[in-house]
Parts: C-alpha cells; structure tokens; sequence
C-alpha cells in the first residue's frame, strides 16, 4: 500500500490550553496503539485541507490506546483542526522520526530546556522520565514562555514545579503581578542551576533562535557535546524522505531526525 | 541475443510497440522536443538534440493522485495508483542514467509505491549518443553519456540500420513479439565498436578540473563569494528544478471537485529554489536567500546524493542551464570551484 494512506482516526477529546493552542486526544480507528517514542511526530490529515507534521504532546507510557497532539492555530491544516470538535473524524500518518534516544539516557541526569510551543513535544518526553523516574537520577526542567498566559500545560507545570523530585524553573519574557517568577530570557535560568556535567543529558525544543544561546549555556557548564539533543522542526510534507523540504544540508529531518545531537547538528551547517 | 533494425523497418517497430505499450517518444514540437505519448510512428524523431522536460516524468508526473477523499464521509479514502503500461523509446543515455538514480532513490526504504508501481511498468527503449547532442553539457565530463544498465532494448545508428543491445527479459519479448528481425552478426558488432570507438573523439570536457574531486572541492567552497554572485542573478524562479530529471521534491495538495463532495490528493512538483520552499507555517525560512538554494542545488547533486549512492546526482543534460533566464550555468559554477582552488582562495 501506498505510504501516503492516512489511517483513520477520532478526536475522542479537544481541550484549550491557552488562548492559541488546543489539545486534540486521538485514538486509532482500527483499535491499534500508535507505538511512538518520546518526540516523535504524526501527520494529520484533513480531507479537502491537506496535511501537516505535528509532534505528540504524549508519553508512550500512558494509557497506551490515544495520542496527544497540542496544535498551535497558524496555518492552513492547524487552523482547520482548531475548527474541530470530539467525534470528528481525522486521518494520521506515522508515527515518523527516529524519536530521542531513551535508551540511552538510563541512570543519567536530565535536563529539559523548553522555549514556548517546544513544551509540546517535550511533554512526551518529561511525562516519559517522570512516569520511570527510578531509572533516572536528578530531573531538571527549565520552562520559558513569551507572558504568563502563552504557558502551556499549565497544571501539569504547577505539578512539576510543586513535585521535590523536580527542579523546575519557570520564566517569561514579560510579566506583571501577581507573576511571582523569573523574568527574562530562558537562559537567564541557568544560572540558578548546578550540574554535574558529565553525568547530565540534555534536550532542547523551542523557537529556532533559542538554540545557539541555550547550548552555549550548556558548553559553558561543560556537558559533553554528544549528550546535547536537539529537536529541530522543519517544513514537512511526506514524512517518508522523499519530498525534501526538511532536509538539512545531507540528512532529511523526517527519517534521521527531528532529535539530533548537538555533536551531529554541529556538522550540518544549515542546522542550527 | 541482439538483433539489427534496419531504418525502414523502424515504423514497423514502433507499430508493433504500440499494439502492447503507450508508446512516449521524442516529437518536434515548435522548432524543439518533447517526450510525448504518439498515436503514429511517422511522429516519431530519433535524432533529437534534447527534449523540453526529461521522459522521467512520466513516471514521476506532475499532479499525481494519491488518493481520493469524500467530504461527507472523512473515513472513506480511495488509494491511487495508476501502472499503465508505457514505452519510453529513444531515451539518450543521460536519460537512462537519470532514471536509474530516481530509482535508487525512490526505492529507497519507506519506499515511493507510486512511482515504483509506475516505473515497472515502464519500458525502457535507449538511444545511443554518438556525439554531444548540444552545447552546454557535461554528461562527458561525469562519464553519464553512456548508459551501462536501466534499459530494455537499446539501439545505436551504426548506419543503415540500427544496432537493438537485448538487455531484460522484457526486451527480449518485445523483440520476439515483432519478429522478423536480423540477429546481429560479427559485422553488426564490429561496426558497432567502430561506432562507439570514434564517440571519444567527438566529445569534449566542459570542466577544467578532476570531476572525482568535485565534491570535496564544492565543501571547501561551500561559504565562499561564488553563491553570493550566483545569488545575484537567481530569479527563485525554479525552472532548473523543473527540467531537472533527477529532482524529485514535492507538495503534497488537496483539491476539491466542482460538486463539493469529493477530491483527490495530489503530489504536485516543488522546487527548492522558490523562495517559500523551507518556509513554516509561524514565518521562519530556514533558506532565505537565493545564495543558499542555488548552493542547495548543487549540494543535493553533488555532495548529498553522491554521498548516499555513490555517484553524482547530476548527469548533466545541461536542461538547467539551457531553461535558465537568468543565464546560470553549473558549468560555470563547477569551473569557478576548480578555479579558486588553482588560484589558491
């Protein structure tokens, strides 16, 4: 069968999670679990609208039978999703992308750095390590966002920042009172943090702009390069390493990534 | 076992080819070629300097269907994949080489079903070049004037009569299908060494510069002054991507019937020279000047594919530089790569 069939799909739950963004649950029309890794994406699509690559907000490890996907409304097909409501019928491709390398970070400290929407996919990946959390030593979150409002998952982020097994930062580029946390850039936060840097893994998703300063931040604290990932977004239209528009100087973003080591993206030059 | 055609035995051929094949050949089309499908043998020109698009294309048409979707009912979706047995007569060995290369790539795990449903199905009928058919080429300088595989049947002038190589089993049915035709002989194949033998003095180098290096060389330059004076006349109108036989980038697009009820998907050609190419839906590009893209292109060829299949991606038709307004030439490009490492940059 041709690779470009969606599989039928439902949304069984549509939630706002800020003013932009919603929070679509889909499950799998023929019953069957979409077996994806932290920081994998799915493509949806809409019949008469067309598709687009979206990261799953979800863990592997929960409930298993549904997916979830945080869509922000700035396009053609994220616009039409926004439009949508519980029973709608949609269509999912994938899961595509080689996902982050969990087996790797076994036993290790991990840091999480998530600038804005780049909490969408990473909340697969933090709800991974906080559901096994005994196979994980420290668990270190820094969360930043344009205003207060723009923050997402903000009970699951209250969570964390309340759980004593999580050291989680929060700040905002703005704010007013009664904001009662960190203002300023995201990387002002590392300064409230200490590492041990060759026993810590990192992962990084947010606006493109945000990378090289965050990874400077983590050079400087001297974590080794190979155990910086990042997750890096692109166009996309296949998902199959066809199409060509994720693709990064040699390597399509869609099948060799989205999740790259800094030590790979260094040698891209088109990557960071 | 090959066989001999003589010239007016030809339409014969063709006829025949047509009982079993949609036979896509070379036409004249307003003082230039085209690849397209014939309905009579006498359409046919055998010696064509280069067509307009390359015969690729119909394998990898534009606006392919997908799929089919119904409005009413989202569940309900159709898959397309269309195999119509085709013929592809008189294809020049760049052609040829290109082909093989789309194969490789498309082949490539998760595989591309619709153009491999549509490639083996396709019959492919060679053209020997004995000569450069035009100016602005380099299939001579990356040895892609020859074809070695990819083929059904191929046939060389070898005056009089045209030589028929028997490559498939397919080829081999098609022979015996037609009938009637002559065994090649020790003159047959003696002539057709001649013929081959003198190819080497008619051709001649495009690029100063060992084309094995070329890669390695494009990476020393890849942050050097010559993107930018590329850069300068780059329309971003993608032609080159276009007459390209070796591009392959595509959109993926829905459009909806005049009834409302029902459409189709379609792959529709892209070019990484347009300007929204790498664009995303919240306003970053992440290639935004034509500098960047046209070194793209090239790197695509000549670094990336290369890289993956072990040959270059580029076999040098010359299309995009014939089809390109802006008057820029790989050639020109490749020399000047060759040029700044001799002036020592």
């Amino acid at each position: 069968m041709s690779n470009f069939i969606p599989m039928p799909a439902t949304l069984v739950g549509v939630r706002q999670v800020t003013d932009k963004e919603k929070l679509f649950t889909i499950s799998l029309d023929n019953g069957k679990n979409i077996k994806h890794r932290p920081c994998q994406f799915v493509i949806v699509s809409i019949s008469g609208v067309g598709e687009a690559p979206i990261s799953i907000s979800s863990p592997p490890t929960d409930s298993g039978k549904v997916i979830e996907l945080c869509v922000r409304s700035v396009g053609n097909l994220t616009g039409a999703m926004h439009r949508l409501s519980v029973n709608d019928k949609i269509g999912i491709r994938g899961p595509f992308g080689n996902g982050f390398p969990i087996e790797k970070i076994e036993g290790r400290d991990i840091l999480i750095v998530a600038g804005g929407l780049g909490l969408a996919p990473l909340r697969s990946l933090i709800k991974y390590v906080n559901n096994e959390r005994k196979r994980y030593r420290r668990f270190i979150l820094l969360i930043g966002a344009k205003r207060p409002a723009d923050i997402l998952f903000k009970e699951e982020v209250t969570k964390w920042d309340e759980d004593p097994g999580i050291e989680t930062h929060i700040t905002v580029d703005a704010a007013e009172p009664p904001w009662n946390k960190n203002v300023g850039v995201i990387t002002g936060l590392f300064k409230y943090i200490d590492i041990d840097p060759l026993k810590t893994v990192a992962a990084i998703v947010g606006p493109p702009v945000m990378y090289r300063f965050v990874i400077r931040e983590l050079l400087a604290k001297g974590i080794f390069e190979g155990n910086i990932f990042l997750d890096l977004e692109r166009r996309m239209r296949c998902g199959l390493g066809k199409c060509g528009h994720c693709q990064i100087n040699g390597i399509y973003l869609c099948q060799n990534g989205p999740v790259l080591s800094y030590l790979e993206a260094k040698k891209l030059q088109e990557a960071l | 076992m090959d066989v001999t055609v003589e010239y007016n035995d030809i339409d014969r051929f063709i006829l025949a080819l047509q009982s079993r094949y949609n036979v896509i050949a070379p036409v004249s089309k307003d003082g230039r070629f085209i690849f397209d499908l014939i309905d009579h043998p006498s359409k046919v020109s055998p010696k064509y300097d280069s067509t307009l698009l390359p015969p690729v294309k119909w394998i990898y048409p534009n606006d392919e269907a997908l799929l089919e979707f119904d409005l009413k009912d989202a569940a309900k979706i159709k898959e397309i994949t269309e195999s119509n047995k085709q013929a592809l007569l008189f294809v020049h060995p760049c052609d040829v080489n290109a082909i093989n290369i789309m194969d490789e790539i498309l082949a490539e795990e998760p595989s591309d079903v619709n153009y491999l449903k549509r490639r083996w199905s396709t019959v492919i009928i060679g053209y020997e070049c004995l000569g450069p058919c035009k100016e602005n080429i380099l299939c001579f300088d990356k040895s892609y004037h020859i074809a070695y595989s990819g083929f059904d049947l191929f046939f060389t002038d070898i005056g009089e009569r045209y030589y028929v190589q028997v490559a498939s089993s397919t080829g081999k049915e098609i022979i015996e299908m037609i009938g009637g035709l002559k065994k090649a002989g020790f003159s047959d194949k003696t002539e057709l060494f001649r013929v081959r033998d003198e190819r080497k003095m008619r051709f001649k180098k495009s690029i100063h510069g060992n084309m094995d290096m070329l890669s390695h060389m494009l990476k020393e330059a890849y942050n050097d002054e010559i993107w930018n004076i590329e850069e300068k006349k780059c329309l971003s109108c993608g032609a080159c991507n276009i007459v390209c036989p070796t591009c392959y980038c595509f959109d993926v697009v829905d459009e909806i019937c005049p009834d409302m009820e029902k459409g189709t998907r379609y792959r529709r050609w892209d070019g990484c020279q347009l300007h929204g190419f790498c664009k995303v839906a919240t306003g970053e590009n992440f290639r935004k000047t034509a500098a960047e893209r046209v070194r793209h292109r090239v790197f695509k060829k000549e670094v990336y594919l290369k890289k993956r299949f072990g040959r270059s991606g580029c076999v040098g038709c010359g299309r995009c530089i014939d089809h390109c307004i802006a008057n820029i030439s790989l050639i020109e490009i490749f020399n000047k790569v060759f040029d700044r490492v001799r002036e020592g940059v």
